[in-house]
This record gives C-alpha cells, sequence and structure tokens, in this order.
C-alpha cells in the first residue's frame, strides 16, 4: 500500500511506505539490491498460482530458496531445516535479516490482495554498502532458533525474534502498530481503533494463524 | 488473546460476535488462495459492516501473515 487510497487509515499507508523503504535500503549484512531480491521472490511465492513443493529449491541459491519455503509454505519449517540452511550459509544472521525483509514485505502484499487493489511496486535499490549495525551482545536463547540480542529469552520468543539486527526489529513493530495494535495496547483487552472491536481483531488473528498451522 | 478478549467483553471464545460468519469467511480467503472466493468474502463483508471495517479487518490478516512468517522462520515457540 503505498499511494493514499481512500477509506485506507494514513498511518497504515505511511506505514507499509516506510516498510517498502526499509527493504530496499542497504541492511546489516545485505546490500539493498540483495534484500530487494529477497522482497521480489516473497512476493512471487505469496502470488504464485503454481507453487513449487516445499522441499524443492527454484532459485538455487540457499538465501531465496528460503525465502520463497518461508514467504509461502512457512508452516513446513523445522529446526533441523534451520540449521542445514545455517551449515550453507555459514551466518545465522543472513537468515535473520532474510526473515526481516519477507516480514517487510509480505504485509504489504498481502494487504493490497486482500482489499483489491494493485499490488504496489517495490522501489529500486538504494546503493550502498550493508551497515553491520547488530545488537551490542547476541546470544543462543531458548525461545527461538535464531540468535537473539542479550539478555535473551526475558520477552516473548515473537518479541525477540529478530532483536539481533534492530533495524529489523523496528520495521516489524511499526508495521504491527498500524496493522494491528502496539505492544502496549495489547495489554489492555478492550483496546480498539473503533472499528473492529478487540474480540473481533483477535477473531481475525486466531483464524489466520490456525489455516496457516502456526501456534506461537 | 481471542479468551482474554472475549471474556473482557463479557463473550465467551469470540461466540456470537457481530460480523462473525462474515470476517471468518473473509480470513480464509486472505489466506486461501482463490481470488474469486476472495473477491466475494471482502464484498460480502464489506456489505455488512462497511469498507473501513473491511480495510481494518484486512490490515489485521496481513499483520498475522507477518507474524507467523516471524514465527516459523525463527522458531518462535
Amino acid at each position: 500500500m503505498i499511494r493514499d487510497v481512500p477509506h485506507v487509515r494514513a498511518d497504515l499507508v505511511m506505514a507499509h511506505r516506510r516498510s517498502f523503504d526499509h527493504v530496499v535500503a542497504a541492511g546489516s549484512l545485505l546490500t539493498g539490491a540483495e534484500r530487494r531480491r529477497i522482497a521480489e521472490v516473497a512476493v512471487a511465492a505469496y502470488l504464485d498460482e503454481s507453487p513449487s513443493p516445499p522441499w524443492e529449491r527454484p532459485y538455487g541459491e540457499p538465501l531465496l530458496d528460503a525465502t520463497y519455503r518461508l514467504s509461502r509454505h512457512a508452516g513446513t519449517l523445522t529446526r533441523e531445516w534451520y540449521e542445514a540452511l545455517v551449515a550453507e550459509l555459514g551466518e545465522p544472521l543472513c537468515w535473520v535479516e532474510a526473515v526481516g525483509v519477507v516480514c517487510a514485505t509480505v504485509p504489504v502484499v498481502a494487504l493490497a490482495r486482500a482489499i483489491g487493489l494493485p499490488q504496489p511496486p517495490i522501489p529500486d535499490a538504494v546503493p550502498g554498502q550493508p551497515t553491520g549495525l547488530q545488537a551490542r551482545v547476541i546470544e543462543s536463547g531458548s525461545l527461538n532458533w535464531v540468535p537473539v540480542a542479550a539478555p535473551a529469552d526475558q520477552v516473548a520468543p515473537v518479541v525477540q525474534a529478530l532483536s539481533a539486527l534492530p533495524a529489523e526489529w523496528t520495521n516489524l513493530w511499526q508495521l504491527a502498530a498500524a496493522q494491528y495494535m502496539s505492544d502496549r495496547q495489547m495489554d489492555d483487552p478492550r483496546w480498539t481503533r473503533g472499528t473492529l472491536s478487540r474480540a473481533q481483531m483477535e477473531l481475525v488473528a486466531w483464524r489466520l494463524a490456525l489455516v496457516r498451522e502456526c501456534h506461537f | 488473546m481471542l479468551s482474554w478478549s472475549s471474556a473482557a467483553e463479557g463473550r465467551q471464545d469470540g461466540a456470537g460476535l457481530e460480523f462473525e460468519a462474515e470476517l471468518l469467511e473473509f480470513t480464509d480467503a486472505i489466506a486461501g488462495y482463490d481470488d474469486a472466493a476472495l473477491t466475494e468474502a471482502r464484498s460480502a463483508l464489506e456489505r455488512a459492516a462497511g469498507i473501513e471495517f473491511m480495510v481494518d479487518a484486512a490490515a489485521v490478516a496481513a499483520n498475522f501473515e507477518m507474524m507467523t512468517r516471524v514465527a516459523d522462520g525463527t522458531g518462535a515457540y
């Protein structure tokens, strides 16, 4: 959702615009061009009318094949699969960054499709080298496969999931605040934007996660 | 979360919510890959509850297309 659209909240439009700008800028370990390619694969996988099965590797590149599988067959990922991927990549934070890019891309595509708008184009990549920005101390926790910012396991696993890479973490939660609610608003079971009640919001959330076979 | 928010609204597990059937049909269509079914479900929810409601419901679904992938991709359990 990049352009202004009637009936769509301005904060939601802005959150999606920020997310696509984030996708094409240099990340911690990947260039803007590499991140844009990951986003292209995520879009193609999400909208694929004839998807390849989860066990196939349609791109012949570990990070792109993993991106395709996360974007289309996320419920099939296992710890063994993740460990094999990291052995191929040699750097677990590359995967954390790719997850951040997928999570920055898929909701933009999903919302446009859901409300019947054309898919927004992914902007051109911003030139520049990777920033190298990471959490000051990174460690393994017990609540996620991926390494996270220290101290591990002090917050919910989805909250610490991208914490090793602060730019990915920040983008995920700015999206959540516009699409759903902020972490502070979650503390109030009656919080609502004025359209859906909180229970209606949770009904949609529960059903989507159920269909995706995701029980976090 | 559904149980918690339903209890706060004096309901049980989301049962009897206004536009419940239309919301479930719309969410299922978003998670599915049948564009005709999605168009039909979108129109049904919009007729029942209005376009702003439909867009906000779609935004929540989009959020959980994101959250399910961050959970599955990072082994967040």
